[in-house]
This record gives structure tokens, C-alpha cells and sequence, in this order.
């Protein structure tokens, strides 16, 4: 009886678990193979689930087209300025919340903590007209880098992450002489390389996935990121549904291997926070 | 040269929980110029408090700090010329042994070669010269706490401090370390700042001991001085295994009362009681003060009491037998060959000589 119930759970499960994944599947296999698929109809064109052409002539007219490799490098850039700055700015701040005692530690936490409860929408004219306006840094790298240079997401979770080293270490190294600065950069940082590879690869993956910002402060096409200019090609080119996957499927492409090749560390994010600190 | 002195020195913590809170009340002592002196009391005393002030890893609330002829107060732990060893050892998890013991001496800017002398010395005195190209994960229980005590002798510092190095390892390899930290001492011939919540490493390690109790200096003498003359009721629960037994007694011309038995007291006791006249007291024995009549014969006079045995513990060297005497239980500890078992009446013979008075209210001990 209870084997019994335990299969049928079992089952349920499984059955639920495979709807999901197709679900979440079947769109990424569509975008790839339509994007092998050289058809100039228009949108109401449906691809087959199998392909009976295989062609490179939709990759070939969305590179040729637009400026994509200009964009994949603006993102790349951009990406690897954020993670760079996040991971470092975050560790570092979360290191002094966590390890270091100061007057109102715990106030400019909370404080901190509390504009996370602010939705973005709030801040994003504000701070438009101050990039835009009053900084006069329209359609530059620095626009688009500048408001994402730390975030306080991350600040907490490496606040948490930082919590859990062990405070004897610092104590140590202190009567070793060591500065405390030394103490961050020697001692910290690699203790914490998990934790900071874990923040890396989510900076990196939600920068690259970040649209609406890179949209709103860049103007020229050169500025785009690969995000922003798949979607200015899509106004342009509704029709050309292969090389619209194609785009698509460039920009998607790095962040699948990099989850793969990294799988590991995605799985120790989910579970970062939960690490009691 | 380097004495250790604490001059008034108070702790307070302003913790989330417990609001402002004090774990070392107005403490005073001086550690003398190469001794060992041991911190012993029970977890939460405010020992690691102490010892983290001396290394000026905490800061006093109020009180001075001394070390040597220094008063280090606003020193930075670089700059106190001390040495930590800490519980769980704190070795640098990513570095080898070989940097774990050096990086101290590099932070210091020292030459290349005096490092490589002083990090093979520490190796070879602590037996660690095969280990020193690996990384702590790699070593055992044993092993690590060698590296953190060789961590601490490369920096030949005037004090060394010890937060209970030896709590995280097995009973077998804790005597050994006990033995060995011992006999560093003799070789290294610095002042030691030892804590410990074990009375045992307290006894056998310390040359004076500094009993501590809720932030409050209990009683700061030898191991020998503790045992024979407790302060108080806390030195004299803490210091001994099993430890000293607390029985009621009432005080009636030159005699104690327990329980209706008389015990007619010396003239010397009985003047220093005379204060107490037709008073409670507690009377406190330890455990091996109390025999078997049939194994003991040498106590004479009426020092006697018969009662029933509750339970006995057969140790091999001595028998634990538990009796009541009003609602507390009573150990003695006896030799084997005594006869006890449980329901047994068995007369016991008290040793007088050895017995201490204690004010039940103040709780010190009543001096004669
Ligand atoms: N940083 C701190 N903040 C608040 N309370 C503390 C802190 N460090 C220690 N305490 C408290 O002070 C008391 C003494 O602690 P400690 O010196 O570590 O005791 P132990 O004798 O066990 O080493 C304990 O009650 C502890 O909870
Ligand atoms: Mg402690």
C-alpha cells in the first residue's frame, strides 16, 4: 500500500517535471532550428518541429545586416565591467557588514537592505535624468555600467556568504601583522572564491540578459548591446523570421555554455543564500 | 620582562540579545615574567574575553593593560609583541604550512633567510619538517594544532596565548600535547596565557591558576593552594574530581551537627566558628577525605556517620560510592578494596583535618 502510493507520487511527479521541461524546451529547440531554416516567409509562417533544410543563410543575413559583432563585444564588455566591479565592490562591502565592527554597521545595512524593497521602476527616471541630464553621459559604456557598479542584492549575499568564515582567521591574521586591507585581499578573497564564483557568473548572465537599461541610454548603433540591437533588428526585419532566430540564438548561445560548463556553480547559488551566516 | 597585568580592566558587550552586558567585571592580576598561568572556568566566564584583550583583539571598556613595561591599551595586536594560538586553530586554509608559518614574519618584512631559519626551526621542534609543503585539510586533528602552535613560535613573542588548544582533539593525543606544551614552555621560556574550561589541563599545566566565574576573578593561586584552600564554594565545586562535597551543618558549642551526629571540633576550628554560634554552615570534604571504616584505620576519634549506600562505581584504582546525607547525595571516593554495594549500611569515616567551613550566604569560605 504504501509502495503503492509512493510509485504513484513518483509518477506524478516525473509526468509533471516532463511537461515543465518541455514547456521550457520547446521554444529555445524552435528558435534554434528555425534559425537554421532559410525561408523568407513572412510571420505566419510555422516552422517544422523537424527540419527538412538545414542552411547558414539566416546567420549569414543577420550578421551581414547589423553590426552584431560590435554588439556581442559592447556586451561583453559591459558584462565583464560589471561582474568585475560587483564581485569586488559587493565582497568587500559585505565583507566590513559581516566581519568588521564600525559606528552603524547595522543602520546603513538595514538602510541598504531597505531600498532593495523599492521597486526599480521608481528610481529608473530619476536616475535616467541624472546619467542623461545632469552627468551628460548619453549613449556612452559608462551610462550603461555606472547604476549597475555594485548592487545591494549582491552586497547581501555576500554579507551572508561572509558571515559563515570564520572570524579567527581574521583575528589571526591581524596579530600576524597583516593590514586589513591584507586581511581582505590574503586572506578573505580566498576563502570566499566560491561564494565570489558564484556571484561572478550571476552578475555576468544578468548583465548580459539586461535590456531595458543599455535601451534607454544608448542611441547610436554601435552603443547596443547584443540584447538591445536584436531588438531594434526585429522591428526592422519582422519578416525575416530565419534570420530573427538566428540573432536570437547568438545572443542566447554564450549564456547556455556557460551554464553548462559551469552547471555546478548555478546549483550552489540557489542554495548560497540558504547557507545559514 | 614580559609580565602581563590587568588593572581594573571591565568588559562590556552591548549584545542584540542580552542588552548591555559585562563579561569581565573589574578584573586584577599580574602574570609574572615567564610563567604559565592558566585561565580555567566554566564556558561563557568571559576566559576568551580576557585573553582576546590581551591581544588586543577586543578592547576594554575601562582598566589598563600591561605588557612588559607597556601599557598597551591603544596597541595594535602587531604591536603587542604576543602570540595567539586560537581554539579551532584558524590556520589559513588556502596557504601551505610552510607559508601558514611564515606569513606572520613576511607581514613583518623580515629577511628571506632569518624566515627560512626560524620556520625549519619551529618545523623541527614540533616534528612537522615532512609536512610543510602541504595545506591544512591535508593534516590531522594533531597535527594542525602542532602547525598553530608552531604559528606562534616563529614569531619568538614575549607572551604566548593559548585559547583551550587542546579541546578539539581525543583524550589519548590532549595528555600527549599536555606533556609536550609543558615542556615547550620549559625550552621556550616565555610567559604563557593559557584558558581552559578543563581542570584537569588547569592543575597539571598551570603554575598559578586564575579561577573565573561569570566575569568575576575567583581565586588566583597555585594548583596546590587551589585544592588545599579554596576561597569559596565555586573554587571549592570546580577544582577536584569528583569534586568537593557541600553538606549542611549546624554550629552548637565546639561541635557540628549533621543531621543530629555530632562532630566535636579541634580548638582552633571551633574558635574560628564561634561567630557562627547556633548557625548553619556548609561543611565541605572532598570525596577522598571520606573512607571505608574497614580499609582505614589511622583517622580515630567520633568522626563517624552510618548510612545507607545509594549506588558505587568500580574505576579500578578507586571505588565512587554515592550515599545521602539530608537531601543531597555524597560522594566519597575510596579504595577498591573497601566492601560497599548498594543497601549496604556502611559507618565512614570522615577526615576533619581536611574539612572547610563555608558561609552559606556569602558563600566564602570561614577562615581559622
Ligand atoms: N562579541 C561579543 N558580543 C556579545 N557578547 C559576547 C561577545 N563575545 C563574548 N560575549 C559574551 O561574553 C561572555 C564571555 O564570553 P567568553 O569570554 O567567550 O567566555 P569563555 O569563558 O567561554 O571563553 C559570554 O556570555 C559571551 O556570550
Ligand atoms: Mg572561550
Amino acid at each position: 500500500m504504501k509502495t503503492k502510493t509512493k510509485w504513484l507520487l513518483f509518477i506524478v511527479a516525473v509526468v509533471i517535471l516532463l511537461i515543465w521541461t518541455l514547456i521550457t524546451v520547446i521554444p529555445l529547440y524552435w528558435m534554434f532550428i528555425g534559425s537554421f531554416q532559410d525561408t523568407k516567409l513572412s510571420a505566419t509562417f510555422r516552422p517544422k518541429m523537424i527540419p527538412e533544410l538545414w542552411s547558414i543563410a539566416p546567420y549569414e543575413r543577420f550578421f551581414e545586416k547589423t553590426a552584431a559583432i560590435r554588439w556581442l563585444l559592447n556586451s561583453l564588455f559591459v558584462s565583464s565591467v560589471l561582474t568585475v566591479t560587483n564581485v569586488f565592490f559587493a565582497s568587500l562591502a559585505g565583507y566590513a557588514f559581516a566581519k568588521l565592527k564600525f559606528p552603524g554597521n547595522k543602520t546603513v545595512f538595514w538602510v541598504l537592505l531597505g531600498t532593495m524593497m523599492i521597486p526599480a521602476q521608481v528610481t529608473l527616471i530619476p536616475l535616467y535624468i541624472l546619467v542623461i541630464n545632469v552627468f551628460n553621459l548619453g549613449d556612452t559604456y559608462t551610462a550603461i555600467i555606472l547604476p549597475g557598479v555594485v548592487s545591494v542584492g549582491n552586497i547581501f549575499l555576500m554579507k551572508q556568504y561572509m558571515s559563515s568564515l570564520p572570524t579567527s582567521l581574521i583575528h589571526a591574521a591581524r596579530i600576524d601583522a597583516c593590514s586589513e586591507f591584507g586581511i581582505f585581499w590574503k586572506i578573505i578573497l580566498p576563502m570566499a572564491k566560491p561564494g565570489l564564483a558564484v556571484l561572478a557568473i550571476f552578475t555576468f548572465v544578468t548583465s548580459w540578459n539586461d535590456f531595458f537599461w543599455p535601451f534607454l541610454v544608448t542611441s547610436s548603433t554601435e552603443m547596443r548591446t547584443i540584447q538591445v540591437g536584436l531588438a531594434s533588428f526585429v522591428f526592422a526585419e519582422a519578416t525575416d523570421f530565419g534570420a530573427l532566430m538566428a540573432g536570437a540564438t547568438v545572443a542566447a548561445l554564450p549564456m547556455m555554455v556557460l551554464f553548462f560548463s559551469l552547471q555546478r556553480y548555478f546549483l550552489q547559488g540557489i542554495t548560497i543564500g540558504a547557507v545559514k551566516g | 620582562m614580559a609580565r602581563v597585568e590587568f588593572r581594573n580592566v571591565r568588559k562590556q558587550f552591548d549584545d542584540e540579545k542580552k542588552g548591555i552586558f559585562t563579561a569581565v567585571e573589574g578584573s586584577n592580576f599580574v602574570i609574572n615574567d615567564r610563567e604559565f598561568v592558566v585561565f580555567v572556568g566554566p564556558s561563557g566566564c568571559g576566559k576568551t574575553t580576557s585573553l582576546r584583550m590581551i591581544a588586543g583583539l577586543e578592547k576594554q571598556t575601562s582598566g589598563d593593560i600591561i605588557i612588559g613595561d607597556r601599557i598597551v591599551n591603544d596597541l595594535h595586536p602587531k604591536d603587542r609583541d604576543i602570540a595567539m594560538v586560537f581554539q579551532d586553530y584558524a590556520l589559513y586554509p588556502h596557504m601551505t604550512i610552510r607559508e601558514n608559518l611564515s606569513f606572520g614574519l613576511r607581514n613583518l618584512k623580515k629577511p628571506k633567510t632569518y624566515i627560512e631559519e626560524k620556520v625549519r626551526e619551529a618545523a623541527a621542534v614540533l616534528g612537522l619538517e615532512e609536512m610543510l609543503d602541504r595545506k591544512p585539510r591535508e593534516l590531522s586533528g594533531g597535527q594542525r594544532q602542532r602547525v598553530a602552535v608552531g604559528r606562534a613560535i616563529v614569531r619568538d613573542p614575549q607572551v604566548f596565548l593559548f585559547d583551550e588548544p587542546l579541546s578539539n582533539l581525543d583524550a589519548k593525543l590532549r595528555v600527549q600535547m599536555r606533556v609536550e606544551l609543558a615542556d615547550l614552555h620549559k625550552r621556550l621560556g616565555a610567559t604563557i596565557v593559557y584558558v581552559t574550561h578543563d581542570q584537569v589541563e588547569a592543575m597539571t599545566l598551570g603554575e598559578r591558576i586564575v579561577v573565573m566565574n561569570q566575569g568575576v576573578i575567583q581565586q588566583i593561586a597555585s594548583p596546590a593552594e587551589l585544592y588545599a584552600n579554596p576561597q569559596n564554594m565555586f573554587v571549592a565545586g570546580f577544582i577536584g574530581s569528583p569534586p568537593m562535597n557541600f553538606i549542611d551543618a549546624r554550629v552548637l558549642g565546639n561541635s557540628v551537627f549533621v543531621e543530629g551526629t555530632e562532630f566535636a571540633l579541634q580548638d582552633t576550628i571551633a574558635d574560628g566558628l564561634r561567630a557562627y554560634q547556633g548557625r548553619e554552615v556548609i561543611l565541605g570534604i572532598r570525596p577522598e577525605h571520606i573512607f571505608g571504616e574497614d580499609v582505614v584505620s589511622s583517622v580515630s576519634g567520633n568522626y563517624r556517620l552510618t548510612k545507607q549506600i545509594k549506588a558505587v562505581e568500580h574505576l579500578g584504582s578507586e571505588n565512587l560510592i554515592y550515599f545521602p546525607i539530608g537531601n543531597r547525595t555524597v560522594t566519597a571516593k575510596v579504595h577498591p578494596e573497601t566492601v560497599a554495594y548498594p543497601g549496604l549500611s556502611k559507618t565512614f569515616v570522615l577526615d576533619f583535618s581536611k574539612v572547610h567551613f563555608f558561609d552559606p550566604e556569602t558563600q566564602q569560605r570561614i577562615e581559622y
